[in-house]
């Protein structure tokens, strides 16, 4: 073991802080591979009966009933201005916790579950990718593959702009007739 | 309320003041003088010698006024504690004495003039002697008490949780059902309808239990207001009486604290601009104090609270040019009386010329609206010229479990709070015709706009011959919604839709049906709104 230059126990004891070290992380497809990390992940789970809510934003899929609580589904696809795609079998709703928010993010499938070292994020080359780099905290390379690490924070903070804009549009939209 | 409940209440209030400050008191005595302790035991004292002022115990109220005085030199430094904390205790022990002997006996009024003696004594001449205040042993447990606080928060996990059991229970009726049909053994299936039939009538129990643990009396609004108009109509020269009716009718937590508001608007309208001052009065004959009736009644699950004036009564021309001038309605509109005044909700609908300072200017009546259908009720007025105006207000009686009608259309079923329907009726397509490029429907000596709810939310729906029809408002506000079908009456629980749906228009909730199944609830002011837009 290599003692740091300073020698002081804390700065020791500083390497041995897990946190640090790894991340652990779901991982997704909707056409790429996204990532957000576990702790804001709550469980993952089949899609079954959507309600649609009329008159709502366009990406948010609808509600489900979560074991008596209802959860609202929002569209990742559709929220990042990517292809639209079918549901399929693979399909799943992934629910996260943000802040003091539930929300459910419904994805094509669900990959993997990773441990990755605290290193692995780099700063996303804007170029490179088909969405918005706001919502991105930055890409991950394992091996072969890219992760691209989702920024469920900004995600959900833009939604309540977003949605005042889209209902002012709205709005105005009504008034014509 | 009751005297003798009064006097718990002061009972139970009182007890709470003399342990907090016998305490205190304690602290004091092992820790010497300290400043917020002192602050903290004035507090007490002073509550507690306001209340018993209240409640005619003047000896008592003097007595603790003594304390304070005492305890205030102690806390100005004029006195040094240690010189007084005996007598001070002691004291603590005088007002237990006297408490003790209200209890026993309500009527009594206990006679402290020697012990109020004693502590002035005190005060001059500190740690000369005083006598040890002996008291009865049990006394210092103080009165016992029925009541109890709970955190309003607790009540309203429990109704919650009850709802989900409403839920689970028609889930397994539903299963009940399908059991009955699919296994063939009758007396098994017999047994789980008893054991379901039982569960069901407990949980029903268990449900007007916490409903009722939730529920205030509307005095708790209503004694908001006698002040409020005592002032206004000084500040007017006019003489106001108000009076209650049936305070005591009892409704939710919420739903009480969302009346004020309304209840406030109309109450200032009443003063404002429905009574007339006393030289007006008078030469209209009629008594010079105007009055003001606030009344409550339950009616089923409702609960009706009404607001009747005796002044001049809604001016009905005043209205309708109003009306024309703002571009409600056409002149040559031809409205019965009870349209006209439905008019007076509309959205920045004001007759008087001049604002006053509490009425403000053009907002009112149609918050009061506002407010109410939030809380899945509804308000009308009625008027007599001269005679005076009223205001109706039905309310469910929980904001959280309510009836609504269940209706189907595209596929999807809706709820609609009872609250709002007026009545259903199965027409023929044939029977609906067009004016202006509106559907509308002959009905009652009628002609009602129609809403098909698929269109407006945006729904797919095959034609068919027949059609159902949900009248719902009020006079010339009334619209059919056309739905499918209807799926008859159901109590749901009424959960709030996440705010990343924004203000989805037209949905005011959702609930959980006995499958599992999510249904919307409708906001029905949404189809006005989008009326009148048109």
């Amino acid at each position: 073991m290599n003692l740091p230059p300073s020698g002081l126990a804390e700065d020791i004891l500083a390497d041995f802080k897990e946190p640090k070290s790894e991340l652990h992380l779901v991982t997704f497809n909707i056409g790429e591979e996204y990532g957000v990390p576990i702790s804001q992940v709550h469980e993952i789970i089949r899609v079954g009966n959507i309600t649609i809510v009329p008159n709502s934003p366009s990406y948010m899929e609808g509600v489900i009933n979560l074991r008596g609580k209802v959860l609202p589904v929002l569209n990742l696809r559709k929220r990042l201005k990517l292809s639209e795609r079918d549901m399929s079998k693979a399909s799943r709703i992934i629910v996260t916790e943000v802040g003091d928010k539930v929300i459910g993010l419904l994805v094509d499938a669900v990959s993997h579950v990773i441990k990755v070292p605290a290193g692995f994020v780099e700063t996303a080359p804007e170029e490179v990718l088909e969405v918005d780099t706001d919502y991105i905290t930055g890409v991950g390379k394992l091996k072969e593959r890219l992760i691209i690490m989702l920024d469920l924070e900004k995600l959900l903070r833009r939604e309540k702009i977003e949605i005042k804009a889209e209902q002012q549009s709205s709005r105005a939209a009504g008034e014509v007739y | 309320m009751e005297y003798t409940e009064l006097i718990k209440d002061y009972l139970d209030d009182a007890t709470g003041h003399l342990n907090r400050i016998d305490t205190s008191l304690l602290l004091l005595e092992k820790n010497g003088a300290n400043k917020d302790i002192i602050i903290n035991t004035l507090g007490s004292l002073h509550t507690f010698k306001g209340n018993s002022g209240m409640m005619g115990f003047e000896s008592l109220k003097l007595y603790i006024h003594q304390v304070e005085e005492l305890l205030k030199k102690v806390s100005d430094n004029e006195i040094s504690l240690d010189r007084v904390i005996d007598g001070l205790l002691n004291s603590a022990n005088v007002i237990r004495g006297a408490l003790h002997e209200i209890e026993k006996d309500s009527a009594a009024n206990p006679d402290l003039t020697e012990n109020i003696l004693g502590l002035q004594h005190l005060m001059e001449c500190p740690d000369n002697g005083h006598e040890r205040q002996m008291v009865d042993p049990l006394s210092y447990l103080g009165t016992k008490t029925d009541t109890i606080k709970v955190d309003f928060k607790k009540l309203d996990d429990l109704l919650n949780l009850v709802g989900e059991l409403v839920i689970f229970k028609t889930r397994l009726n539903q299963i009940e059902t399908r059991i009955r049909g699919e296994v063939n053994n009758k007396s098994l299936s017999k047994e789980l309808n008893a054991g379901l039939e039982l569960m069901g009538k407990t949980i029903s129990g268990l449900q007007e239990g916490i409903m009722k643990a939730r529920m205030l009396p509307v005095s708790h609004v209503f004694s908001k207001f006698p002040r409020m108009v005592r002032d206004l109509a000084k500040m007017q020269g006019k003489e106001i009486q108000l009076l209650f009716e049936g305070e005591d009718t009892e409704l939710d937590k919420t739903v009480i604290d969302e009346l004020e508001e309304p209840l406030l608007h109309i109450i200032r309208n009443a003063i404002d601009h429905g009574i007339e001052s006393i030289s007006e009065r008078i030469k209209k004959g009629k008594n010079r104090s105007g009055r003001i009736i606030l009344s409550a009644a339950q009616e089923s699950n409702y609960v009706i609270i009404k607001i009747i004036d005796d002044g001049r009564g809604i001016n009905f021309e005043k209205i309708k040019e109003m009306a024309i001038e703002k571009g409600l309605i056409k002149s040559e509109d031809a409205l019965d009386k009870e349209s006209i005044i439905s008019l007076i909700f509309s959205a920045g609908f004001t007759t008087k010329q001049q604002a006053t300072d509490i009425s403000g200017r053009g907002i009112g009546l149609d918050v009061v609206n506002k407010n109410i259908s939030k809380l899945n009720g509804h308000v009308i007025a009625d008027s007599i010229t001269e005679k005076g105006t009223s205001f109706t207000i039905k309310l469910p009686l929980s904001l959280a479990i309510i009836p609504a009608l269940m209706a189907e259309t595209g596929g999807e079923v809706y709820a609609i709070p009872m609250s709002a329907v007026n009545e259903s009726v199965k027409v023929k397509e044939d029977d609906i015709h067009i004016i202006n490029n509106h559907e509308v429907i002959r009905f009652r000596e009628k002609v009602l706009p129609i809403v098909r709810l698929s269109e407006f939310f945006g729904l797919g729906s095959k034609k068919r011959k027949k059609i159902y029809l949900i009248i719902v408002g009020r006079a010339e506000k009334r619209i059919a919604i056309a739905v499918d079908r209807l799926r008859g009456q159901q109590e749901i629980v009424i959960k709030p839709l996440d705010e990343t749906f924004g203000k989805s228009y037209g949905i005011a909730g959702a609930s959980i049906s006995g499958d599992g199944r999510i249904i919307l609830i409708i906001d029905i002011l949404a189809f006005w709104n989008k009326k009148s837009k048109k």
